[in-house]
């Protein structure tokens, strides 16, 4: 029989709450309360998130943000800077069991299957596009999706960004791409190494088309059913503990 | 503050910032693109370095990482040790 996994649907919630869901999830996966678990939401206010080891001032800029009304965190994974687009973007989450036998041990392999789920979700899309180690997606040379793992008592979560229609103009000017003034042209060369869904396809995606997609994707490369589901009550207890963390100057502006 | 930075190559980027007085490293930090579970060990390796002479970088980075089971993914120990000999040259 197909195992089933519980899938979060598109919840559209603040950045905190993002990654305080992602945590909590993953804090209580090994008490064996939970099932496996997909997610896939979106970030409202838009936001940027940065990997755990990045320095905030370095890799955002905070003004630029502010003045946009974009939200700036620090995520509990690695990895670089990601601009969530709350009109063009969705993230995706995964939490399963170090031990699950569908998950390699060896972290770029799993990253390369994990990964491989937004693939085929986003070639069912008909965007052609493949696996670059050690944790990006590209179509055509262009990165349209990166992804962050981390695994802690005994879980794996790995997160990502499926860029749908993200405004990649806006993404450039909160995020820092390098030291100070870059010049027009560089700064064209820089977008020119993104794309998303609607650009690749030369079409207008809905995020239920694309939503559909990536579940299917999960389910095919799992061998799953993902059934939609609600997070329990310890998890949602664990969300407003967490919510404070994230939310915190300490926190975000940390390193 | 002397600061360096690593793109290692195909891979992840690595900034380090440090502050020597009488070759002894007083600031150290860390910053970068990179993966390491758990990922607080970025703070004990910090720690670790603060205080030593800027001659032991190696053998404590060596020796942190070996004491311990920290993952990295991305990047090698050796490419940090690498980076914070980098501010040095800087």
């Amino acid at each position: 029989m197909t195992e089933t996994w519980r899938l979060i649907d598109m919840r559209i919630e603040d950045a905190p709450t993002q990654m305080s869901i992602d945590e909590a999830i993953a804090l209580a996966r090994p008490k064996g309360e939970t099932p496996n678990t997909v997610r896939l939401y979106r970030w409202n206010p838009s936001a940027v998130s940065i990997g755990y080891f990045q320095s905030v001032e370095k890799e955002v800029n905070l003004e630029a943000c502010e003045e946009k009304g974009v939200d700036v965190i620090r995520r509990i994974t690695g990895g670089g800077a990601v601009y969530h687009d709350y009109n063009g973007e969705i993230t995706y989450s995964l939490v399963a069991p170090e031990k699950d036998p569908r998950i390699p041990r060896d972290i770029l392999a799993s990253y390369e299957l994990i990964c491989g789920a937004i693939i085929r979700g986003l070639e069912e899309l008909g965007v052609d596009c493949e696996f670059k180690p050690v944790n990006d997606i590209v179509a055509g040379d262009k990165k349209i999706s990166g992804n962050a793992q981390t695994r802690r008592h005994g879980v794996v979560l790995q997160h990502g960004t499926v860029l749908v229609d993200s405004d990649i103009k806006t993404m450039f000017q909160v995020l820092r791409v390098s030291d100070a003034k870059i010049s027009d042209k560089l700064i064209q060369a820089v977008e020119e190494r993104v794309t998303n869904i609607r650009r690749y396809l030369g079409r207008e995606v809905p995020f239920k088309e694309a939503r559909d997609a990536l579940v299917k994707g999960f389910e095919e490369t799992f061998d799953v059913v993902l059934e939609p589901g609600e997070l329990t009550e310890r998890e949602e207890g664990l969300v407003r503990e967490l919510h404070e963390k994230y939310s915190s100057k300490e926190w975000v502006f940390q390193r | 503050m002397k600061r360096a930075e690593y793109k290692i190559p195909g891979g992840k980027l690595l900034v380090a910032e440090t502050e020597v007085k009488d070759g002894v490293l007083i600031t150290v930090k860390v910053t970068g693109d990179f993966f390491m579970h758990p990922e607080e060990a970025i703070n004990d390796l910090e720690e670790a370095l603060r205080g030593i002479q800027v001659s032991k970088i190696d053998e404590t980075v060596e020796a942190f990482f070996g004491e311990k089971e920290i993952t990295l993914f991305g990047i090698s120990e050796k490419d940090f040790a690498h980076v914070l000999k980098l501010t040095l040259e800087s």
